[in-house]
């Protein structure tokens, strides 16, 4: 049995709640850094490397995506590793921001005009709709970071034991 | 203490419970997305493998006057997704920036894992006058301008423009009909006709040369016709006899010929007479 402020819960019936140590979800969060990494910085650069490599004009530059990646990947960094804590609900949402703003920056530049090399043909590809639909899931991120923080706000705490259970 | 028991089996709080859901759903649709790009993403790679090909091009003499180009082009899509509204629009002019004419095909769909067969009927008017007669006459490059459009996986609008000069081979080169010195007297005048040129284009020229003699004030002063059979390539010269008209003078007249072949007759360009 363990006390949570002035309820006592008995953790074989709730569950109760363990917080994993801060070290130990630095660690995790290390790890999950590496498939992150590779979808979303390794992946790009070398698919626009590669066609970069032969002599097509890239729709967008290798540095914009290294450094949206960065961003996204440290912020859903500091998502994990703030967890247990009040700001997760806000890094939430600005996690999910930041990669609405990175898909809608991506609109922009929809269609992606490729000229043949020679000059004769060029080729416009549309990609608006999928990035549109794309949407939808940071879109929905950002819905969820706010109900978090205002779970967070109404009752700080209450989702502990169903996000942490011992 | 008792009183202070949370009950057994409790239940997340009502947003919790919300936001847990409406997580899984974005992770569904992340999923399903990331899935559907891979696959469009492979699928593409196999259609471009597979590329447009053109088939039995062939060029012909048509019996209003024109030069058709017929045969059809296919694209295959070996891919997981169809390939929808897939129209081509093109545009040919001559060396001079003359419209020639244009074709269109589509829309059409190709179903994932078919061959779509699109066919291609040109005609390019080759009458002895007008802006266009050169094609007969002269050699030269054709400006191509192409434009096509196709929805490729429900979600990825394509565009290809393309803008090329093709090669324009003239079925009568260089074409070039003189008329000698009349001969004869009393009775029937004859002169030499003289007709020279090269058939560039890539099928023979086919049929009968028929020429009439014009004189300077539109009397027929004669003609007559001979088998052509000239092989793409080769040059053609050769020299018929005319009568004339007892009177009639060809001097300061000009020489009308008239290419006949199965697709239809073609008049070419006039030669004066000096």
């Amino acid at each position: 049995m363990s006390v949570s402020g002035r309820v006592v819960v008995p953790a074989q019936e709730t569950g109760g709640y363990q917080i994993p140590s801060l070290g130990y979800r630095i660690l995790v969060a290390a790890l999950r850094l590496i498939p992150s990494f590779f979808l979303l910085v390794a992946l790009p650069v070398a698919a626009l490397t590669f066609v970069n490599s032969r002599g097509i004009a890239l729709p967008i530059s290798i540095f914009e995506v290294e450094a949206w990646g960065l961003v996204l990947l440290a912020l859903g960094t500091a998502r994990y590793i703030s967890k247990p804590t009040r700001a997760y609900g806000p890094l939430s949402v600005a996690v999910s921001l930041m990669a609405l703003l990175y898909l809608l920056y991506a609109l922009t530049l929809s269609p992606y005009r490729l000229v043949i090399p020679g000059g004769s043909a060029s080729v416009a590809a549309g990609y608006s709709m999928f990035l549109e639909l794309a949407m939808v899931v940071p879109a929905i991120g950002i819905v969820v970071g706010l109900l978090i923080t205002f779970e967070d706000a109404r009752s700080p705490k209450e989702r502990l034991p169903f996000d942490f259970p011992a | 203490m008792a009183a202070l028991l949370v009950p057994r089996h409790r239940r997340p709080p009502a947003i919790y419970r919300v936001a847990r859901a409406l997580r899984w759903v974005s992770a569904i649709v992340l999923i399903a997305l990331v899935i559907f790009a891979g696959t469009v993403a492979y699928s593409a790679v196999e259609v471009a493998r597979s590329s447009v090909q053109s088939r039995s091009l062939s060029a012909s003499f048509a019996s209003n006057g024109t030069v058709a180009v017929a045969g059809s082009f296919t694209l295959s899509n070996p891919g997981l997704y169809p390939i929808q509204g897939v129209t081509l629009t093109a545009r040919i002019a001559n060396s001079a920036g003359v419209f020639l004419g244009a074709f269109g095909v589509g829309p059409n769909d190709i179903a994932p894992s078919t061959t779509g067969v699109f066919p291609i009927a040109l005609y390019l008017p080759v009458s002895a006058s007008g802006p266009t007669k050169s094609l007969l006459t002269e050699d030269q490059y054709l400006a191509v301008n192409a434009w096509g459009n196709a929805t490729y996986a429900y979600l990825f609008p394509l565009s290809v423009s393309l803008s090329e000069t093709r090669y324009w081979g003239a079925p009568f080169e260089g074409f070039h009909a003189s008329v000698g010195t009349p001969s004869g007297g009393g009775g029937a005048i004859t002169v030499p006709i003289v007709v020279t040129f090269s058939d560039h284009a890539s099928s023979p020229d086919v049929g009968t040369l028929a020429f009439v003699i014009e004189s300077s004030n539109f009397v027929d002063c004669g003609g007559g016709s001979f088998p052509l059979d000239v092989p793409a390539g080769s040059l053609y010269d050769h020299t018929d006899t005319a009568t004339l008209s007892p009177g009639c003078s060809p001097s300061g007249g000009q020489l009308l010929a008239t290419y006949s072949s199965a697709g239809g007759t073609t008049p070419l360009p006039p030669e004066a007479i000096p």
